[in-house]
């Protein structure tokens, strides 16, 4: 009863859960225009999931598996699905999640048959894949409800049912780790737990059998994605798209809400996106007007491409971003390869390289 | 079924009056009235003969002494000060009038003349303290209150017998006692005299104005080169004069000294103060509000009184009252602007049925083609802000720019750039008479005109008030794009009555009609409004039939026709709706048909929000400016259109890179010139299939060029 009285106050003063701010980037957040600078190794259709054995990159474009050396792109294999996530194991195979419901590992990236295949039931939008370290498989499922790539509705109808599946290899068992995550996106083992990218509440979570999940990084401005090891101790977090003031006051606003998922073209619904200003019909906000031929790059972001290098407890150390005048923006993967990053803006559809040299000491604070 | 109900309820209930009636000086007095009619009302009900003729004369006798007081309190207050001693100044006034009545025998003429000095002379002792040597207001008058109080004490002792002794019987001096004129007292007549004056002071007169700024901001005010330090003492000095009115009145009314007369009156008359609405921060108040406390203080201790409370009772309750009264000032203070910025913004129902198809391979009037693309630009990085541009028979290019100037870009070439005239506001719409005179729209100002050498006349800056109007909507606050008729009217939209220039994202979130078309008459130098009720008028041109007029509302994405002359004088009807975009500019083309503007694309989430004001109105107050849904007006494009209605070509530019934005555009001698409001350039465009000579007023006034 209080509980109900406390959010209709909320809700009437814009208080409590009604209100509508956004963190800053600040500190290790501070903007940047680094990503903008990045070298672009590839540029293909759907670029969605990278990968590498230490020697070998590859990358999931679609339906196809790639493998990158330099700028040049060999196709492995392709599948009848679209790649929802990728992951390279450490035997030298890989495993593959397609159209978020099947999970296949293969012995090596072009042998023909899958060594084993996983296709729960419960699966729905598996978007990320890592190995555990004790030989089983962690695999991140965004949505009971929503597919691989309608995240947005999902974060519209405020759906908290994103989950986090153990795969065993060895006797083929799917064990769930945890459930109602708001969008789980992007897992990285830390210890004997996972860490875990809860999109929907802006925060990094530490998930481990039997407990509930903790929260390790929280407060994001952005809403945060697959996550990879750092050669150095720590991580590369990465985050597809940013949060706005307008999109959390929309998420408050259940009669427009519904009126747009059942009047608008997703394309130009009040939510964020991977890429953005491709036509007048998106929407527009007051500071994305084009004042004498600019467009200003604090306005709030419909889309932005940022990645974080967290330190090993989850702190932020610096960041790369694209902002709102970039480019690069829905950076979905990054990982380390030799002495370079490596990324995917999935919003242009390009895979990208920074040189990993002197960036900590260009970006830091 | 929904949007029905919501449309009607838009429709029918006036939103937008509570802010603008909020935001009304007049409210911060309409509170204290309401107030005093409750106490009023409640009183007459619950007292028998609370509004008899003598229960009245007796109330206005006493209002008027305590209401002379509550005036002099207000002024020292509107000056930014306090003057606790009204009480001890108004005891010694007392005895002072009846001391020279009764013991001197003076005669009347000079014993209130006298009086009158005595009430200067103390009042002038807070006055230089307070004025002169900077003394705190509150500590000093504190202190000559005990000082004043003392000496009245003093004074008593000694005089008591003597005063109470004598029974002058001076007709002159009754009459002021408790004289009347037509039933009403002497006092009474005296403090509407004195009231008139005060009012006619306080609004009207330098010093005055003086008085209201000093207690503003005295820093500001001895800046701006306003005597400080005397005025603050002659409000003392004037609050000590009123004081010792009152005491005259109440002298000649009651002949006694005792020794409680004036004891807690600063109380009183503080509360009073309060209530009116005096701020004591100082600043703010006026003769009305100080009248309206004296009469709700007045009633609440006389009903009190009457229904047989206490004196402590009645006491405790005004403390209470001016506790109460001083809170709600200050929190009214602090938080006005708050308030009224939170309810002035009243978005309304705006349905617009789907758009035409723009897509390119859906066909259609509106394809999006990448035409504009390549237009040349002049006066890039140089020029700022041209809303609309316009050339002369020689081929010479003026633009307005923010920086509030008419520039002009020399043909052929258009590098060489001049400051043609300065104005000072945001230059928009702009047209040649036929003397050559060029005539403009300036946002914020009104309609000015300027003649071939340069020089800058105001045509008009105001219309005539409308009658159902809150807001006073006689002065223009958004003039934007005019046309000059055969006879010499001149019709120019005003796209907002309740937004400046720069807020015109919030008329856009209303979506209300709250603009106009307003004509302006050369001959005879008379404004009146035209039409209104318009959703942000924009482009105005006259038709090619001589007696309408074609004007864009931009947020009705509609062209509508006016027609001023002719047998259908006065109607108006509909040319194009349902525009895929925000109508700005319309001008004539060569061929006869028109040029027309959209400065933007509309998007499926504000149509959707256009029909949601309540979703509208949250955002507005919850989401900041910049982050508001805003209608689209980075892409744009120009259309051709013809006098039917019907859109006969269309020019875009895709990415909007070379020319982001376009509210007008300009033919002149087979190009295009295209200007836009938030941009640094003006866009050129060759035609096909132009008319070579076309110079668009030479053309309209008959002149061959």
């Amino acid at each position: 009863m209080i509980a109900a009285v406390r959010e209709f106050a909320n809700r009437f003063l814009g208080r409590g859960e009604a209100t509508i701010t956004v963190p800053s980037f600040d500190g290790a957040l501070k903007p940047n225009q680094k990503l903008e600078s990045a070298t672009t190794l590839l540029e293909c259709e759907a670029p969605e999931d990278l990968a590498t054995d230490g020697r070998n990159l590859y990358v999931a474009d679609g339906r196809r598996l790639l493998r990158l050396d330099g700028s040049a792109a060999t196709e492995l294999r392709s599948f009848e699905q679209p790649i929802s996530a990728l992951c390279a194991l450490a035997d030298g195979g890989i495993a593959v999640a397609l159209g978020g419901r099947e999970v296949r590992l293969y012995a090596d990236p072009t042998s023909g048959e899958p060594s084993v295949r996983f296709s729960d039931a419960a699966f729905n939008a598996i978007n990320a894949l890592t190995p555990a370290g004790d030989g089983t498989l962690i695999a991140t499922d965004g949505s009971a409800t929503c597919g691989v790539d309608d995240w947005a509705r999902d974060l519209m109808e405020l759906n908290r049912n994103g989950r986090v599946f153990r795969l065993d290899p060895k006797t083929g068992s799917v064990k769930p780790l945890a459930s109602k995550l708001g969008y789980a996106f992007g897992a990285c083992a830390r210890g004997d737990g996972v860490l875990v990218s809860e999109s929907w509440r802006h925060r990094l979570v530490l998930v481990a059998d039997g407990r509930t999940p903790q929260t390790v990084l929280g407060h994001l401005p952005v809403y945060p994605s697959r996550l990879s090891k750092a050669a150095g101790g720590g991580y590369w977090l990465t985050a597809f798209t940013a949060r706005t003031q307008l999109v959390e006051f929309v998420l408050r606003e259940p009669a427009y809400r519904r009126r747009m998922m059942a009047e608008i073209d997703p394309a130009y619904w009040v939510a964020p996106r991977l890429r953005s200003g491709f036509s007048f019909k998106e929407p527009m906000q007051g500071a994305h007007i084009k004042t004498m031929g600019v467009i200003k790059p604090w306005a709030p972001p419909r889309s932005y491409g940022l990645v974080i290098r967290l330190s090993e407890d989850g702190k932020p150390l610096y960041s790369l971003h694209s902002r709102v005048d970039g480019v690069n923006h829905g950076v979905v993967a990054a990982l380390e390869l030799g002495s370079d990053l490596v990324l995917i803006a999935k919003g242009p559809g390009r895979v990208l390289k920074l040189p990993l040299a002197g960036l900590a000491e260009e970006t830091g604070s | 079924m929904r949007d029905t109900l919501t449309s009607l309820r838009y429709r029918y209930w006036p939103d937008h009056l509570l802010g603008e009636i909020l935001s009304k000086r007049w409210t911060e007095t309409a509170i204290p009235v309401i107030l005093l009619l409750i106490v009023g009302f409640a009183l007459s009900r619950s007292i028998d003969h609370f509004l008899s003729p003598a229960s009245l004369a007796d109330t206005a006798r006493q209002a008027g002494e305590i209401g002379f007081i509550g005036l002099g309190m207000a002024l020292v207050v509107i000056v930014g000060g306090i003057d606790l001693s009204v009480g001890s100044i108004f005891a010694l006034t007392d005895f002072c009038a009846l001391y020279l009545l009764d013991v001197l025998n003076w005669p009347v003429p000079a014993v209130v003349v006298a009086t009158l000095a005595c009430g200067a002379l103390l009042g002038a002792v807070n006055g230089v303290l307070i004025g002169y040597l900077r003394l705190r207001a509150f500590i000093t008058t504190l202190i000559t209150l005990i000082i004043y109080r003392s000496a009245f004490d003093l004074l008593i002792q000694r005089y008591s017998n003597s005063i109470a002794a004598a029974f002058p019987d001076i007709p002159s001096w009754n009459f002021i006692g408790g004289g009347d004129v037509f039933g009403i007292p002497s006092v009474a007549l005296v403090y509407v005299a004195i009231a008139i004056f005060g009012h006619i002071f306080m609004t009207r007169l330098r010093p005055g104005w003086h008085i209201t700024a000093i207690g503003g901001s005295r820093r500001s005010a001895y800046n701006s080169g306003i005597p400080v330090r005397r005025t603050i003492a002659l409000c003392y000095v004037a609050s000590g004069v009123l004081t010792s009115i009152a005491a005259l009145f109440f002298a000649a009314r009651l002949g006694t000294v005792g020794g409680d007369i004036g004891v807690g009156l600063e109380v009183i008359v503080l509360t009073a103060t309060v209530l009116g609405g005096i701020t004591l921060g100082g600043g703010k108040g006026s003769v009305a509000k100080s009248l309206v406390g004296v009469l709700i203080v007045l009633l609440i201790t006389n009903g009190l009184t009457t229904l047989n409370a206490r004196g402590g009772i009645n006491r405790m309750a005004l403390a209470g009252i001016l506790l109460v009264a001083a809170m709600v000032d200050i929190r009214w203070q602090k938080n006005r602007t708050r308030i009224i910025s939170k309810v002035y913004v009243a978005p309304t129902y705006h349905a617009l049925p789907p758009p035409p198809a723009t897509e390119i391979g859906q066909g259609g009037p509106f394809e999006q083609n990448d035409k504009l693309r390549d237009v040349e630009l002049i006066g890039l990085g140089r020029i700022e802000a041209p809303e609309d541009v316009i050339l002369d028979r020689n081929n010479n290019l003026y633009a307005g720019s923010r920086h509030g100037d008419i520039m002009r870009f020399f043909a052929p070439d258009y590098q060489r750039m001049e400051v043609f005239a300065h104005i000072g506001g945001q230059p928009l719409g702009m047209a040649f008479d036929r003397q050559d005179n060029l005539y403009v729209c300036i946002g914020g100002m009104g309609l000015y005109r300027i003649k071939p050498d340069g020089t800058v006349e105001k045509a008009t800056d105001e219309t005539n008030r409308s009658m159902h109007s809150v807001n006073d909507d006689s002065r223009l606050r958004l003039a934007d794009d005019l046309d000059i008729t055969d006879d010499g009217l001149i019709f120019f939209s005003e796209a907002t009555v309740r937004y400046e220039m720069d807020e015109w994202p919030i008329d856009g979130l209303e979506a209300r009609g709250n603009g106009r078309i307003i004509c302006y008459d050369t001959k005879t130098g008379a404004t009146h409004t035209a039409l209104r009720g318009l959703k942000f008028p924009n482009g105005i041109c006259v038709a090619s039939d001589g007696q309408s007029i074609l004007f864009a509302e931009t947020f009705g994405c509609s062209i509508k026709r006016l027609w001023f002359a002719g047998p259908k004088k006065g109607q108006v009807e509909v040319v194009m709706d349902n525009l895929p975009g925000y109508p700005d500019n319309i001008n004539l083309a060569s061929d006869g048909n028109y040029w027309l503007a959209l400065v933007g694309m509309r998007s499926p989430s504000l149509d959707l929000a256009w029909k949601m004001p309540g979703f509208r109105r949250r955002m507005a107050k919850r989401v900041p400016v910049d982050e508001w849904l805003f209608p689209n007006i980075n892409t744009g494009c120009v259309v051709k259109f013809n006098e039917q209605g019907k859109i006969l070509e269309s020019f875009w530019d895709l990415r909007g890179e070379n020319h982001p934005m376009i509210t007008s555009m300009r033919e002149h001698r087979g190009y295009l010139y295209l200007g836009g409001i938030m941009n640094n350039r003006i866009g050129r465009y060759k035609l096909e299939n132009a008319d070579p000579n076309f110079v668009q007023y030479d053309k309209r006034w008959g002149k061959l060029s």
